[in-house]
Parts: C-alpha cells; structure tokens; sequence
C-alpha cells in the first residue's frame, strides 16, 4: 500500500521558521479579544482604544509580511506546522503563499479601518468588538491556514459571530436578514464538511495538509469532478455566487457599518479565497471539467447583480448588488484556468475589497449624520459635506473601474484573460460595465448632487479625524491603482507555479 | 406434563395480550402498572411452560429474575405515580407530558 | 521600475509636459482648495509649462522625421506586459500643442468667467486633471495606456459637465455623457482586447505596421476596427451616440470650448488618426466609418439648423464637423482629417469663448434673446465671433476653408460620389446655421434704433463695469485665438510637409484633379449664408427659417431624430423596467421565495414530527407494540419461507 510510505514522509514534527509571523497575527487577535473582555463595561473609550491598538498591530503585521515575503523565492513561506491531533492527521499549519498574501494584507486594513469607523458607536461596546475581534480572528486564521481542517473550523469561527453582530447592532431588518444570512452560510458550510471527509478518506493519506493532498494523482479524475462543485458551491455562497447571492444584499444593508465592511470586503473574499485554496488547489481537473459553468454564473452574474442593483432605493442595497457584480468578476477571473485569470481575479479580490469597506465606511458616515441610507430622501449632501461625498464618489469611480483605481486593473486582466477563453461570456460580462457606471452614477447623483436639503444643513463634515479609516482606503486604493505591478508581482509568485504544476 | 406445551402457550399470549390492553387502554396510571405487571406474569408462564417443555432449569430461573425485576418495577412505578400525582394532581397519563 | 526615468533631455521635457498638471491636481485637491487664486496659479502655471514644452518638442522634432519612443515596464504579467510610454510623431506632437494651447487660453479666459464662484479651485483641479489625461493620451505609446487615458479624459468630462452639481440638468447630462461614451468605450475596450489576443502587446506602432494585417485573419481584424471605432462614435459624439454632446453645454462654457468641442471629443477623430494605418488595413471598414461620418454630419447640421440656445447650436456643429473630419479620414485623406481637426479646434474653441462672453453678460443662451440685448455692441467678441463663423462655414481666408477644401478633395476621390455630394450638402447645411446664429445675433429685429437698456431685464444693470472687470482675461484668448483663425489656413504645406513627410504612401494625392470643386464648394457655402441672410439679416426678414415652415422637420430636427426618444424608451422600459425588475423580483419572488419556500417548508415538517411527540406513554407503548407486532410476523414469515 503506497500510502504507507507516504505516511512516513509526512512524519508529524514541528517545523517553525523564524519568529511565527501567523501566530503572532492570530495571537494579537485573541489577545485583544481577551483584553477587550476583561475591561469593564463603562470604560468605552479604553475599549476602542485597545481594539483600535490591537487591529493597528495585526496591520503593521500584515503589513511586514506584505514587503518581507521574497518575492524571488515564492511558494509558501513563513511556515508553521504544529501536529495537533495526530491520530487523524491534523495540523495546526500555517503559511502564506502569493494568493493569501493579499487577503491577508486586505483583511489588515479592512480590520483596522473597521474598529474606527465604529469610533461613533455607544450601544453594547464590549460585545461588539469582543465579536467583532472573534469574526476577524476566523477570517485570519482561514487565510493563513494550510490544514483542511482548520480551513473548516475557522471559516465556522468566522461565520456566526456574524449572526449577533447583525441581530444586534443591525438596522434593517435585521432579524429577518442576520437568520437568512446564517442559514445560508452555514448551508454552505454544510457542503463543505462532506466534500472534505471525502477527499479525506478517499486520500488515504490520513492527513488534512492541502500541500500533500494536492500533489497530482492524490484523487481520480472522477473524485475531483464529484468533490469540486461541493466546495465551489460551499465557498460560493459566501463569495455572492448567483444565484446563490440574496444574503447578500440583505445582510449587507442589515449590518452595522463596520460590519458591512469587513463583510462585503473580506468575508466574501474568504469565499473566493476558498474556492482557489480548498476546491481549485485539490481537484484542479474538476476546475478544468466545471470551469465552463463557472464561467457562465459568473458572467450572470456580473450582468445580473448589476441590473438588479438599479432598482434599488436603499444606499447598502445597492452596494451590496455591486458586491455580486464585482465578485462575478471574482468567478470569471478563476473560472479561466489560466495564469491571468488567476491573478486578475486574486488582484479583484483585493481592490473590491477595499473599495467595498470604503463604500460602506462613507455610507456609514453618512448614516450616522443623516439616520437614513434611503437614497430618496438624501440629496444635496455634496454641499453639507463635500469630503465624506468625496469618498464615496472616489470609490463609487472605482467601482466603475475608472483606471487609476485599484479596481480597473483586475477588471482588465480579468477580462482578458476570459475573454481568449470565453468571448461570449466576457461579452456579456462587459455589459455590465455600462450599466454599473450608470447605477453607481444615478445614486452619486440622487444622493450628493442636487440642491442642498435644509434637512441636512446643520450637519458637519468629516473631521480630521474621523476621516482616517477613509483615508487610509482612499490611500490604498490609489496606490494599488496607480503601481498595480506591487500586488500583481506577489500574486505570480503562486499563480505561474500552480499553473505550470497542473495536470493538462 | 399433563397440559400440552401449546395450550400453556395459549394463556400465556392471552394474558399478555389482556395486559397490553390494559396498558393501552385504561386512563388511569396504576391500571397502566398493572397492565404491564400482567404482562410480565404472561411471559413468566411461558418461560415455565418452555422449562417443562425442554426440560431445561434456566426458564424457572428467568422466572426468579422476573419476579424480581416485577417486584422492583412496581415500587419504582409506584413511586413515580406518587410523585406524579403530587404534582398533577391526577392518575391520568395525559397529564405526564412534560418531556413533549 | 520606477516609471518614470528620463533617458535624455526630450524624455524629460516629455515628462515635464504630461506631469505637471497632475501635479498641480493633486496639490489642488489635497492643499489649496480653500486659496483661490492660488490654486488658478497652480493649475495656470502648469499648464504654461505644459505648453512651453510642447512647443519646445515640436521646435526640437520639427524635422525629425522618425517617431520616437520612449517606453518602461509599468506592469509585467506573465505573458502580458503594459508598458508605459511616450511616442512622439508628427501627428501626436500637434495635437499635443493644440491641446495645451487651447488649455491654457481657455483657463486664462474662465479667470473671468469663472470669478466669484464657490467651486474656483475645484474648477481649476477638474481642469488640470483633464490637461493631465489629454496630453498623457495624445502621448500614450500603447494602445491600452491610450484606453486608461481616454477613460480618465472621460471621467474629467463627467466632473465637469456636472460642475454645478446643485443644477438637476447638469448632473442628468454629465450622467449621460459619461453612460454614452461608456458604452462606446466598452467597444473599445473589446477591440483592444481582441487586438491584445491577437497581436501582443497593442503597441501603436506596431499596430500600425503592416505585420498586423499577418498576425490578424482579416475578418477578425475588419471587427477589431469596428469595435475600436466604436471608441471613436462614443468620445467624439457620432451617430448613433451622439445625443450626449448638445447636453454636455450644461457645463460651464470655457468647459464646452475645451472638453466639447476642441480637445476631448477631438480625441476620437485623434485616434483614428493614431491608428489610420491599422484601420486602413480593413476597406470593409472604411467604408462604414465613412457611413457613419456622413449620417452623423448630415443629422447633426439638421439638428443645429433649429436649435436656439447658442451653445446647442455649436454642439451640434461640433458633431457635424467631427463627422466631416471622420468622412476624410474615411475617404482616406489622412492629412486632411488631422488638418481639419487643427483648425477646428482653434475656431471651435473661439466661437465657444465669444458665445460664453454674451452668455455671460445677459444670463441667458437664446439666441434670440442675446441679439434683443445687444449682443452687436460687445465689439471684440462680434468681430471674433465673425471670424469663427466665418471659418465654420468655410470662407476663403479663414483656416476651415482650407481645411474643408482638403477634406472635399479626398471625398472626391472616394469610390462613389455620393459621399463628395453629400460633403458638399454638409458644406452648404453649415453655413446656412452658422450665418443663422450671426444674422439673429447682429440684426435683432428692432436693428434700426440702438437699444437703450437691457431688454426685459436680462442684463444685470452694472453691465459696463462688469465687464471691464474682467475683460482683459475675456478678450485676449479671444484675440490670439481669431488671429489663429485667420492665419493657420496659410501653413497648409508646412504642416502637411510636418505630418507627411515626402511622399508617404498613405497620401492621396489630391494634386490637379477637379478644379472646379474649390469654386462649387465655396459657392455654396455663400448659398448658405445668403439663405441665412435672406431669412434672418435682412430688412423685414420674416426670421423663420425654411425648416421651420415646415412642422414635420422641425419637430424631427428640434428632437433630434427622435434619437433622445429611444434611448429614453430603451433605458426607462427595457433597461429599467425590463431586465432590471425582472431580476429584482426574480431576485425577491424566485431565488428568496424558493428559499423561504424551503425553510418553511422545514418549519412546517418540524411541527408536524412535534405534533407526533404528544408525551402520552400509552401512544408510545401502542407504538412499540406495533412495531413488535409487526417485526415478529416479519421474522415469523421469513424464517418460514413467506417473503
């Protein structure tokens, strides 16, 4: 039996390069979420401050990754491998690669910016960060995870902190829409969970380690095609795959604005980010068997969420129906098999997620001056407060896929890349671009422009300070849309040796 | 053995079959404890038939242990139908739903 | 890596010209926006900069007869580079100096115009950032660094267009402007992507070498072409996208000389230009942008032919002209395309300024209100306007005769007549409108007494001083740009020598033949203004034009073709409350409405296993006895041979 052999070669030890970067991330996060506890309920400042610290640390460490991983070298680096429960092959492994590398640097800012666009918040302060702490945690740890099975506990970890963040603090609907979130994740995750015991036994590898399972010839042909579509779908319902996208929406508009943001721009990704590493990495020959379909949803997609969003009257609503474009382009960019593909749609991955959480901060600003995201009854807000529009109007060009901003340049490759595969599709896809410029347009319009509302006219503008998250994005944004070859030169460093790597 | 094997059978599976419808019908939770302690009696005729039949001691043995387990169930049961009717205040079986 | 890296004193200069009003954007929007005048300085003194280098290329490259280029790595992807880069040639060295030129008059002109505003400075950063895009797109090396321009150009439409934010028809027109030339982009951006597929890396060059006719089937490359010109009909406004631009005169006028009308549409007819050799390839599409050429200039004039607001007026002439240039450039005559295009700029943007001055002054864009006010006593911008108008509809010394006499010239030599004839219609349509507008301006009806005051108090009293104020800024952009009107027509041969060299083969030679078409051409054109004339200038004019008697055309011209109708009709019902609602309910009734179907679906199967669960023992006892029954006959019938 060859597995024993390989049973050998994977013999359990403790492998830690260097100071354990990973571990400290995930440790600062818990930290602070035991700090956070630990404080007294009154003291609100001090909690804000203590989760402002702490998420200030995991970026600058996010950060010192981003710049410290060589580049030259590339494959999986900063490794940490700890058995965990030997008899049954799990691990607690850790390592970045070129396509976590950005998530996990997006997830940073994203969380930083996140605790301070909450700055405002007076009601429950300690549970809120305390989840909002644990929420992050799971995204970080499925980011950095390289074990199967962690995969899976973090991804639920990550998940229902969400549904009491959103019952909570939620605004609309909130109910209604934190149990229908739920549900429809956890559904997902109940995909997951059989597709991942059976590439496990089918393995006889008794081991959870993604480098070992992917190693080609690890599953028949067969088993890959069987086993894809249930992760693609599992992580597909949390990257908003039509038709699997109305949580969406819905739990988008129903969450408290820091929510929202790590949410729309990371949660989502957490998805994709899922697709690639759990359902691409091992069954690579059911990508190639379901890619055609893949390709399909996500051109419906981009087309659909576009259209649907349109429609809608309410701020959040509308963001969250671009989220399923943007995240269509996300699907079309993986559903390529090919190297641009993959780094069109990780570089997508990352400027949506930025732009998102820059959408729903501003939207937050705004909400917590005005008490309203109906777009008919803002208007005139340019004149009230002509920076917080700025930044909603920088990230809604974005989102139109203006170059100069983060968001053109995966929106590019993305469609290059499909469109030598799928002309037709992409075709389709690049509809959308009209027609989101023309919603992003209409609720710029609608909401910023127009006569001032004597409503609103007492209200002040951003403060210096309050800004910060905004600026932070805004920074970001333009810098990532300005020197794109940054990020895109971090993600070749996986995507050209898993693709050369692939069976053909 | 003067009565045949058959007919000893026959009170046996009649005398369950009076104690499963007394278990089942009767409103009442004592009648229900005697039902069951009929039933018990019937399986015990029958496990001395089958001891005559194939000459065998572990039936009359199985018949001890019944005797036993009857003895117990009925103060346990009893018990219980104390307790029960301290609490509800009725024999009636439909008012023990509490685990619904 | 570092983008930018200058190789020698021409790399550098080029830097200095494209960045220099970024700079001053960003210092605009990140420091100066609360100091006005600064912020006018920054952006005036970039711009000159600007403008002092491009004159300083094309001094240094006057005679240097092969394009230069300069490129660096921007971004690297496995198999895809963009690179970014400079490609000076003739043809992008001129159109850099019209655009900084025209640039920097029109923001010494909004000086004035633009006084007293609140969004000064945020004027004056839109206005750099659009100098910005627009040299950096006449300069791109590569076809996609050209797109992420003409995108950014587009954007800096939008702004600006929307300027007066607070204004509904303002933001309603920069939305459509930018939604219309979306669309056309999207075309391009597919073109290019199949030009990317096939040829590599869009390098203009190299496009335009003969190597991609090779490296493209030819059907694929013909659809290439069409896709890219779609670019061209979205930016420079040609049928069927063409109802942005009259919109678009919500801007703030200096805006519409400069975006709408000189520079930013011209970047259309510009990348045909660019890209003529690599159109060339395919006649099959040729002759549709000869097409659509035409139909543009034809409907167009029409439209321009009823329209009253003045600025309208100039839109509609701006897309006629576009065509025209477009119509050349089809017919082959490359020279006389770009050639038209110099010149069209400088009196476009002239006509723009003077209109603006009236505009200005009397607070409204009716024509026929202007001339009631007095329009003829603001000498300068009369005779300027003159001068304009008299270029527009193609009189001999002003620079559009010239350049209409070479446009006509290579129509004539184009495969059917019926495009020269239609050139000539064209010629005749144009001066007709344009001697409309003058002849209503300078002869109101009551020409015969001076008119004492402001008319129905459209004019604000402090009239003179007003305009003193600001004159100087006013006049003197007026002044070099009439002055440039009249002289540009003379530089004919040095230019063509500048843009041809000798005896490129792209030329056609438009040497001796029909001589009688310079002669039919220019009598037309004073057929049009005689006509006008007649209907408008004259003593007791009846001042309703021939189209105007008749209902049916004038409700067809003054709608424009019906054109807004369909767009309307396809965005409102097809868009909006076709496929947008239809997937918002699909979205609610179908894909929630199955989801909810199925979580009550479990609710209601969870009630009814709950309603088993009663607690009552005996059921429970029945139940098993059943069960026991039911298995000891099961065993009984088996073992027995039943089953």
């Amino acid at each position: 039996m060859p597995g024993v052999e390989i049973k050998g070669a994977l013999s359990m030890q403790i492998e830690i390069a260097g100071f354990p970067y990973l571990s400290a991330i995930l440790i600062t996060c818990v930290t602070g979420l035991l700090v956070i506890l630990l404080l007294p309920e009154e003291r609100k400042g001090e909690i804000k401050w203590v989760s402002a610290g702490f998420s200030g640390t995991t970026l600058l460490l996010c950060v010192y990754l981003f710049f410290a991983y060589d580049k030259t070298r590339g494959g999986l680096q900063f490794v940490e491998k700890v058995p965990w429960v030997p008899s049954l092959g799990i691990q607690y492994f850790n390592a970045v690669d070129g396509f976590s590398l950005p998530n996990l640097l997006l997830t940073g800012i994203v969380f930083f910016t996140g605790v301070l666009t909450m700055w405002q918040l007076q009601e429950r302060v300690k549970e809120f960060f305390a989840l909002y702490f644990l929420m992050v945690l799971g995204v970080f740890g499925l980011f950095v995870s390289m074990d199967l099975f962690f995969i899976f506990v973090w991804y639920d970890v990550s998940l229902f902190p969400m549904y009491l963040l959103i019952a909570v603090w939620g605004t609309t609907r909130k109910e209604y829409a934190a149990m229908k979130l739920t549900l429809y994740l956890f559904a997902g995750s109940a995909l997951l969970l059989p597709g991942m015991i059976y590439l496990y036994v089918h393995s006889g590898l008794n081991t959870f380690d993604i480098t070992a399972l992917m190693q080609p010839g690890t599953f028949t042909t067969a088993q890959q095609k069987f086993a894809f579509p249930l992760f693609y779908v599992g992580f597909g319902i949390l990257a908003g795959v039509w038709p699997f996208h109305t949580w969406s929406p819905v739990g988008h508009a129903a969450a408290p604005h820091s929510v929202s943001m790590v949410h729309a721009g990371v949660l989502m990704k957490i998805g994709a980010f899922g697709v690639l590493r759990v359902a691409i990495f091992l069954c690579p020959e059911g990508w190639q068997y379901w890619s055609g379909v893949m390709a399909f949803l996500a051109a419906f997609g981009i087309i659909y969420g576009a259209l649907a969003g349109l429609r809608q009257t309410d701020l959040k609503y509308v963001i969250g129906y671009s989220s399923v474009s943007h995240m269509g382009i996300v699907g079309l960019g993986l559903s390529t098999v090919s190297v641009e593909g993959l780094n069109g749609a990780v570089f997508q991955m990352f400027a949506h997620g930025i732009m998102t959480a820059l959408l729903f901060s501003a939207v937050g600003h705004i909400y917590d001056r005005t008490h309203t995201k109906e777009i008919g009854e803002l208007g005139g807000l340019s004149r009230v407060m002509p920076v917080a529009s700025f930044y909603f109007i920088l990230a809604a060009l974005a989102g139109m896929g203006i170059p100069g901003l983060a968001c053109f340049w995966g929106e590019l490759v993305v469609f290059i890349a499909a469109f030598k595969v799928y002309p037709v599709r992409t075709v389709v896809a690049l509809l959308a671009l009209v027609v989101s410029a023309l919603f992003m347009l209409r609720v710029v319009q609608r909401t910023f422009y127009g006569p001032p509302n004597e409503r609103y006219a007492q209200l002040s503008d951003v403060s210096f300070s309050s800004g910060i998250p905004r600026m932070i994005l805004a920074g970001v944004l333009l810098l990532f849309g300005l020197y794109p070859a940054l990020l895109f030169d971090v993600i070749e460093t996986a995507s050209i040796p898993f693709m050369n790597g692939l069976p053909r | 053995m003067i009565v045949p094997f058959g007919h000893v059978l026959m009170l046996a599976g009649m005398l369950f079959l009076l104690g499963v419808f007394c278990t089942l019908t009767r409103r009442n939770l004592v009648m229900i404890i005697l039902g069951v302690e009929v039933m018990l009696n019937a399986a015990a005729i029958a496990f001395v038939g089958a001891a005559l039949h194939w000459q065998s001691l572990e039936g009359q043995a199985f018949v001890l242990f019944i005797m036993a387990i009857a003895a117990t169930e009925v103060s346990v049961g009893l018990a219980l139908i104390v307790y029960a009717y301290r609490r509800s205040g009725s024999f009636d079986p439909s008012s023990c739903n509490l685990l619904r | 890596m570092i983008p930018f890296q200058a190789e020698d004193a021409i790399h550098m200069t080029v830097i200095l010209a494209t960045l220099t009003p970024l700079v001053a954007f960003l210092l605009i929007m990140l420091g100066t926006r609360a100091r006005k005048n600064l912020s006018a300085g920054l952006s005036l003194g970039a711009i000159a900069i600007s403008f002092g280098c491009s004159l300083l290329l094309l001094a240094r490259l006057w005679n240097v007869r092969e394009p230069l280029e300069y490129s660096t790595r921007w971004v690297a992807l496995n198999r895809m580079e963009i690179p970014f880069g400079f490609l000076l040639d003739p043809v992008s060295l001129l159109m850099l100096s019209i655009v900084t030129l025209i640039c920097l008059l029109v923001q010494v002109y909004s000086l004035g115009y633009m006084a007293g505003d609140p969004g000064f400075s945020r004027y004056y950063a839109f206005m750099s950032l659009f100098a910005w895009a627009m040299t950096s797109l006449v300069l791109s090396s590569s076809l996609l660094q050209l797109f992420i321009f003409w995108e950014l150009v587009g954007l800096s439409s939008y702004l600006l267009i929307g300027f007066w934010y607070e204004k509904f028809s303002a933001t309603q027109a920069g939305k459509k402007a930018f939604v219309m030339t979306r669309a056309g982009d999207v075309s391009f951006l597919l073109g290019l992507i199949l030009v990317l597929v096939h040829v590599g890396n869009p390098a203009i060059l190299e496009m335009n070498s003969l190597d991609s006719a090779g490296l493209m089937p030819s059907g694929i490359l013909t659809f290439a072409a069409l896709l890219i010109f779609g670019g061209i009909v979205g930016k420079s406004a040609q049928f069927p996208l063409m109802t942005w631009l009259p919109d678009a005169m919500e801007g703030p006028t200096p805006v519409s000389a400069l975006l709408h009308s000189a520079t930013m549409v011209a970047a259309g007819v510009y990348l045909f230009a660019r890209l003529f050799p690599f159109f060339a390839l395919s006649p099959t599409a040729m002759g549709i942008f000869l097409f659509i050429g035409t139909v543009s200039m034809i409907l167009a004039s029409t439209m321009a032919m009823v329209a009253r607001d003045i600025k309208q007026v100039w839109a509609y002439s701006t897309i006629s002209q576009l065509g025209f240039m477009i119509m050349g450039l089809a017919a082959g005559g490359y020279f006389a395309g770009v050639f038209h295009l110099t010149t069209h700029a400088g009196f476009k943007a002239l006509l723009f300024l003077c209109s603006g001055v009236f505009i200005h002054t009397w607070h409204t864009n009716d024509i026929f209100e202007l001339g009631k006010g007095g329009a003829r006593r603001l000498k300068i911008p009369v005779i300027a306007l003159v001068v304009a108008a008299g270029a527009l509809a193609g009189l001999p010394p002003f620079s559009g005769f010239f350049s209409k006499e070479a446009i006509l010239a290579a129509l004539a030599l184009s495969s059917h007549p019926v495009w020269l004839a239609a050139g000539l219609l064209g010629v005749f349509l144009t001066a007709y409108y344009a001697f409309r507008v003058l002849c209503i301006l300078l002869f109101p009806p009551s020409a015969g007494e001076e008119p004492s005051g402001p008319v129905g108090g459209l004019a604000p009293a402090p009239k003179g001083s007003r305009q003193e104020g600001s004159s100087r800024t006013f006049i003197w952009p007026l002044i070099i740009l009439a002055f440039l009107t009249l002289l540009l027509g003379f530089f004919q041969g040095p230019l063509q020598h500048f843009l041809l060299g000798e005896g490129k083969a792209l030329l056609v030679d438009h040497g001796e033949q029909a001589g009688w078409l310079p002669f039919t051409a220019l009598f037309l054109s004073l057929a049009g203004v005689g006509l006008a004339w007649a209907e408008f200038g004259r003593c007791g004019a009846a001042r309703l034009s021939f189209v105007e008697r008749i209902p049916f055309l004038r409700e067809l011209f003054s709608r424009r073709w019906y054109l807004d109708h369909f767009y309307h009709f396809f965005v409102d019902r097809i868009v909006d409350r076709g496929f947008s609602k239809l997937f918002a309910q699909n979205d609610n009734r179908v894909i929630d409405g199955s989801i909810e179907a199925v979580s009550r679906g479990t609710l209601e199967a969870g009630r009814f296993l709950a309603f088993l669960q009663s607690g009552m023992i005996q059921y429970r006892l029945l139940v098993s006895f059943a069960v026991m029954v039911l298995l000891s006959l099961y065993f009984f019938y088996r073992d027995s041979g039943g089953f």
